[in-house]
């Protein structure tokens, strides 16, 4: 049966020809339609032969964007379904109009205005044009709250992901209307109730409006916060026989009087879990059953204790984990294959791999087994980019302007290893540090590490010297319980002082070093072996509300090495919010160092303290001085130190909390007593050392700033009490990292 | 049997919960399916022709946070049948049964991309935070 | 999130000007993407390719170009572009020639994939299955022959896998999980490499626990079938002594250390 085409120009007979054979007229006219290439086809009977009359739809050359700035074309084209070399088809063309709108308005350009237009070109090609106009940016203008009574819209928006738009706008996004990020920020708001005591919390209902003058949305929350409850009687149900419920009290963390906190039941839970199944009863589940009592605002609590199904698990399947070794995961987990399942013991498992922070998500799930007492449980993760390059700027008043950079990976080679490589350069100073740190030595938990180090300060007038030290340490770390760990070091280190010649030439205009530092000159080796103990109950390590942190280091330096010393240096600060975002933070430090052996204790061993100490002073600006001549600029150390502070921060009232200002006030004092150096020379030559230890004071305010650019503070003190020869300074400025 | 646990030390129960009661009911020539409701599925089977069950139970002891699980108790009781699968005889292991010796070193070898560290490492690099405070 | 570009405020956004993007005969295209494969330039003709694709739909080329899309794709290095490209000929033109190849270009795909066995195996899953399915659907196929050499590896991997874990569990002395993963290697890998150490394993785990009966039986199994194996004289000799004879020449406790010290930092140049 022959096949005529006829109208075709672009799609030669053979295509056309292979929809028409063998199949009826009126379908191989549908076939035709369908490919969508052709805007009319007719077939039709002519004697013996099939004729075919098509019309050609245009076919898109390209696919071009005018007036878009924000996104690029590239990243827009792939989303449209109009495609160069395919045919132009009207409808299509329509539906990415409505998409390309879509896309901008999820950016936050609601206000973006998109059309389309034909350009037509020779032998039947078209292009397609999209004009976009991007109006301006279209963030959350606002987000306020009815219903609330007990905390401000500023408390309940700062619990919030989502912010509004404000100046720094340019440089966020979280400020975009997102539904999904509202409706993740309405569980953190519900959260924060629960943990407050607002049992019965609701959140009624949110109306979020396009307000067109503001070109933003408006977003009201409208929450039922119900009553306060406390917590009534608590009470231990133990449906398993012979577990005693006296020894289970001890470990409930609700107790009646206090403010009801779900994450307090949370946490009884795991430990009266922990606590059933240490006695044998792997099986065993704790639920709590909460009965509100409205009239007498009181929730009353009781663990029901009973015993689970009898389940082991089979097998443990971690997937997903292209990066991270499965050992790495699998040593996470204190169960495994053939242990019994245990939901607290696996939750406690899927916390502490997320802690790992190797992963961007963990998910811990069950699948049944043929057996009907077995499970097998898959660990599903996602690894995460774990490496950081980073390149940071600072500026301190001691040392001047600092670079950083460093290149730090934690999950390296996904051993779960910690690698660290840093230089750093700045006016007075520069720096190189390596460190390699294996949290798991000899399948212990124990964290074993090497750091190497060099360090170079120039001579200024707080230290007429140039120091250039360079070392290793060797570290093990070990965790003894969650809170309180050890960490064992030993360190070597060289350290080279030489003095520049100004600081030589007995010519005091232009300030001359000490005799004790010109006689220290030269290189000496430290070899020195050191614990560190740790306790470390901080909330949040960036910015801890609560807890304490305290540090004890003994140091015993003497073996092989020129210096011999004992030092012991100990420092602990206790952070407790006051009232709501006000955070009151004491601190204590001391320190001793005593030389062992026959010499003298070495000069550079002795404490040079300052700010560190007592804000307003400068580095190296208190303790015993060389005051043989009329300059009384050399600081010569001291070998016992002590010093106290107490500190409250607080939120600016009038700033939005979003510029993230915060105030504080102080109050410092300190002492820093008992040259040991040595004081007669060659040559008979003697220093006379003033040993002043008055105690010395300031009281002073301070503006923090969590800026983009990092954290920066602003510290003024005024001096109480100082001994004569002190070095005062009174301002003192400090931003991008801390060295 | 649970002694004196110190404070930092913590217990594992690992594996089978061994119940001497329902062991004492399992006698010679009892059905394999009865043994099955009274003992549950076993830790493990015989190698070949699974004909002796094996129920392992163990309790290993944390002494401190850092160190490694320690078995400090282990039994294993052994159900052995018949070709008929009919309780022929039972057998309890307890720790002292047990040998301590290393395990062989050698592994047989696999293949498998290997990670190379540079690629990997910047693969890894993308938290590129320039001007934010990176800080020790 | 918002490209760095874009948060320049002074650029005026793109412009346009009609540009006539001349659509060359499929032929010339395809040869050019040939000639670009010679050349190494692997990204330039998977575009060629799709280019034909794209301008000549339903043509004989389209077809053939398609499948030299996933070839150009799978030569230079982009394997999840070539295997979404190769299930697209296949979903396209199930039985015509060529589906082999797309086949096999799939499998491969997944299979350049497969990383060391201390990592997910699922690309090693799915190569299996690819490469048993080019077997199943495609028996002359001429691709067959290299297919089954590679299910081989891949089943070894899947068994290193089962080893890796196996191991991981006797070092901590919890049998149950040793001895199930050991016997997952007996039983469903026994054609590949680790049934031997399988089955070492086992001797140890029983011998650890004190069933010398099942750790005879499994030496007995191991000897049976591998008698020349170094297992086997290793389990040899562990039954012989009751294990109280040292095995290897286990050095100290610090050399063993500092193996695992260097392990990590040889591990560097990997």
């Amino acid at each position: 049966q022959q096949v005529v085409v006829r109208g075709n120009s672009r799609i030669d007979d053979e295509t056309i020809r292979a929809y028409v054979t063998g199949v009826s007229a009126e379908e191989a006219r549908r076939n035709l339609v369908a490919t969508g290439f052709f805007s009319d086809v007719r077939v039709s009977r002519q004697g013996g032969q099939l004729v075919v009359n098509v019309v050609e739809n245009n076919v898109v050359n390209r696919v071009a964007f005018e007036g878009n700035r924000r996104l690029q074309s590239e990243a827009l084209i792939p989303e449209l379904q109009t495609r160069a070399r395919q045919p132009y088809n009207p409808a299509t063309v329509a539906a990415d109009v409505e998409r390309i709108q879509e896309i901008y308005r999820r950016t936050g350009r609601a206000l973006a205005t998109v059309s389309s237009r034909i350009v037509d070109l020779p032998d039947g090609r078209i292009d397609v044009v999209f004009t976009v106009d991007e109006g301006s940016k279209t963030g959350i203008r606002q987000i306020s709250f009815t219903g609330n009574e007990a905390f401000s819209d500023g408390r309940l928006r700062d619990v919030m992901t989502s912010t509004e738009s404000n100046f720094l706008s340019f440089l966020k996004t979280t400020d975009v209307y997102d539904p999904d990020r509202l409706a993740a920020d309405l569980e953190l708001i519900r959260r924060y109730y629960l943990r407050k005591g607002y049992a019965d919390f609701r959140v009624v209902g949110t109306d979020v409006r396009f307000d067109e003058q503001r070109e933003g949305y408006v977003i009201d929350i409208a929450v039922e916060e119900g009553q306060l409850y406390r917590v009534g009687n608590v009470d231990i149900d133990s449906r398993i026989a012979d577990v005693p419920t006296e020894e289970l009290r001890r470990r409930v963390l609700t107790r009646e009087g206090q403010v009801y906190d779900a994450t307090a039941v949370e946490r009884t839970l795991v430990d009266l879990t922990t606590e059933v199944a240490r006695r044998g009863y792997a099986f065993a589940q704790v639920r709590p059953a909460g009965e509100r009592d409205p009239a007498a605002g009181v929730v009353n609590i009781t663990y029901i204790v009973e015993e689970g199904p009898r389940v082991y698990i089979e097998r443990i399947n971690i997937r997903g984990n292209t990066r991270t070794r499965d050992y790495v995961i699998r040593r996470e987990l204190d169960l495994g294959e053939g242990d019994p399942y245990n939901k607290v013991l696996i939750d406690r498992a899927e916390r502490r791999l997320n802690n790992l922070g190797f992963f961007e998500r963990v998910r811990i799930s069950n699948e049944p087994s043929l057996s009907p007492d077995r499970v097998i449980l898959n660990i599903d993760v996602e690894d995460r980019p774990t490496g950081s390059f980073s390149i940071a700027g600072g500026y301190s008043t001691a040392d001047g302007f600092i670079g950083e950079v460093s290149l730090s990976e934690a999950n390296f080679l996904g051993r779960g290893q910690a690698v660290r490589i840093a230089g750093s350069w700045g006016e007075r100073t520069s720096g190189f540090d390596f460190s390699f740190t294996e949290p798991y030595f000899l399948g212990y938990r124990l964290s074993a590490g090497v750091d190497v180090f060099s360090r170079f300060s120039e001579a200024s007038n707080t230290g007429r010297y140039d120091s250039r030290t360079t070392g290793g340490t060797l570290r093990f770390g070990v965790p003894i319980t969650e809170q309180f760990s050890v960490t064992a070091r030993y360190s070597l280190y060289q350290q080279d002082l030489d003095i520049p010649v100004i600081f030589r030439d007995n010519n005091p205009a232009n300030g001359e070093a000490s005799l004790a530092l010109k006689e220290a000159e030269g290189e000496t080796l430290t070899s020195l072996v050191g614990l560190t103990f740790t306790f470390n109950s901080l909330d949040n390590v960036r910015n801890p509300r609560e807890g304490l942190y305290a540090e004890l280091r003994p140091e015993i330096a003497g073996l092989g090495g020129d210096s011999e010393f004992f030092r012991i240096t100990a420092d602990a600060r206790y952070y407790h919010e006051i009232f709501e975002d006000v955070v009151g933070i004491a601190r204590v430090q001391a320190g001793h160092i005593a030389a062992l052996g026959s010499e003298d204790l070495r000069i550079l061993d002795h404490f040079f303290l300052g700010p560190s100490l007592v804000r307003g002073f400068r580095p190296s600006g208190i303790g015993p001085r060389d005051v043989s001549s009329a300059d009384v600029a050399n600081a010569l150390g001291g070998t016992t130190y002590f010093g106290g502070s107490l500190e409250v921060q607080f939120p600016l009232p009038l700033v939005p909390r979003d510029f993230g200002f915060r105030g504080a006030v102080f109050a410092d004092a300190g002492s820093l007593i008992d040259y040991e150096g040595r004081r007669v020379f060659s040559g008979g030559q003697t220093i006379v050392v003033d040993d002043n230890d008055e105690i010395r004071s300031s009281i002073g305010a301070s503006l923090l700033w969590a800026s983009p650019l990092g954290p920066l503070r602003f510290d003024y003190a005024y001096v109480l009490s100082q001994a004569d020869g002190d070095r005062t300074q009174a301002f003192r400025f400090s931003g991008g990292t801390s060295f | 049997c649970t002694q004196t646990i110190a404070p930092m030390s913590e217990d594992f129960q690992r594996g089978y919960i061994l119940d001497e009661a329902a062991l004492e009911q399992v006698t010679p020539g009892m059905g394999a399916q009865q043994v099955l409701e009274l003992m549950g599925t076993p830790s493990t089977v015989s190698t070949v022709g699974n004909q002796s069950w094996y129920y392992i139970s163990q309790t290993a002891r944390r002494r401190a946070a850092f160190m490694r699980q320690e078995v400090v108790d282990q039994r294993v009781a052994a159900i052995y049948f018949t070709p008929q699968l009919r309780v022929e005889r039972k057998a309890l292991y307890g720790l002292e049964d047990g040998v301590i010796f290393d395990f062989i070193s050698r592994e047989t070898p696999t293949g498998g991309a290997e990670q190379s560290f540079v690629r990997q490492l910047f693969r890894g690099v993308t938290s590129w935070n320039p001007l934010v405070g990176g800080g020790s | 999130c918002e490209t760095v570009s874009a948060l320049n405020p002074f650029g005026g956004g793109e412009t346009y000007e009609p540009e006539i993007v001349e659509t060359r005969p499929a032929a010339e295209l395809y040869n050019e993407g040939l000639s670009l494969i010679d050349r190494g330039q692997y990204q330039s003709a998977a575009d060629r390719f799709e280019e034909i694709e794209e301008a000549y739909p339903f043509s004989d080329f389209a077809r053939r170009a398609l499948v030299m899309q996933a070839y150009a794709q799978f030569a230079g290095g982009a394997y999840d572009d070539s295997s979404n490209t190769a299930q697209r000929y296949l979903q396209l033109y199930p039985g015509q020639d060529d589906a082999d190849y797309a086949q096999y270009i799939l499998a491969m795909s997944n299979y350049n994939q497969i990383p060391d066995i201390t990592r997910d195996q699922t690309q090693t899953a799915q190569a299996l299955r690819a490469f048993q399915e080019l077997i199943d659907r495609y028996p002359n196929s001429d691709y067959v022959e290299d297919a089954r050499a590679k299910i081989v590896f891949a089943r070894d991997q899947l068994a290193g896998k089962e080893m890796e874990v196996g191991r991981f569990y006797l070092e901590r002395r919890n049998y149950t999980g040793a001895i199930n993963r050991f016997r997952t290697v007996v039983a469903e890998y026994q054609t590949t490499r680790h049934s031997e150490e399988a089955l070492a394993r086992l001797t140890e785990a029983y011998m650890a626990m004190g069933i010398v009966d099942e750790a005879q039986t499994a030496a007995a199994v191991l000897g049976h079938n591998f008698p020349e194996s170094q297992w086997y004289r290793d389990s040899y000799a562990l039954l012989q002594s009751g294990g109280l004879e040292p095995r290897e020449n286990r050095d100290s406790w610090i050399s063993r250390a500092f193996r695992g010290f260097t392990r990590a930092v040889v591990g560097v140049g990997g």
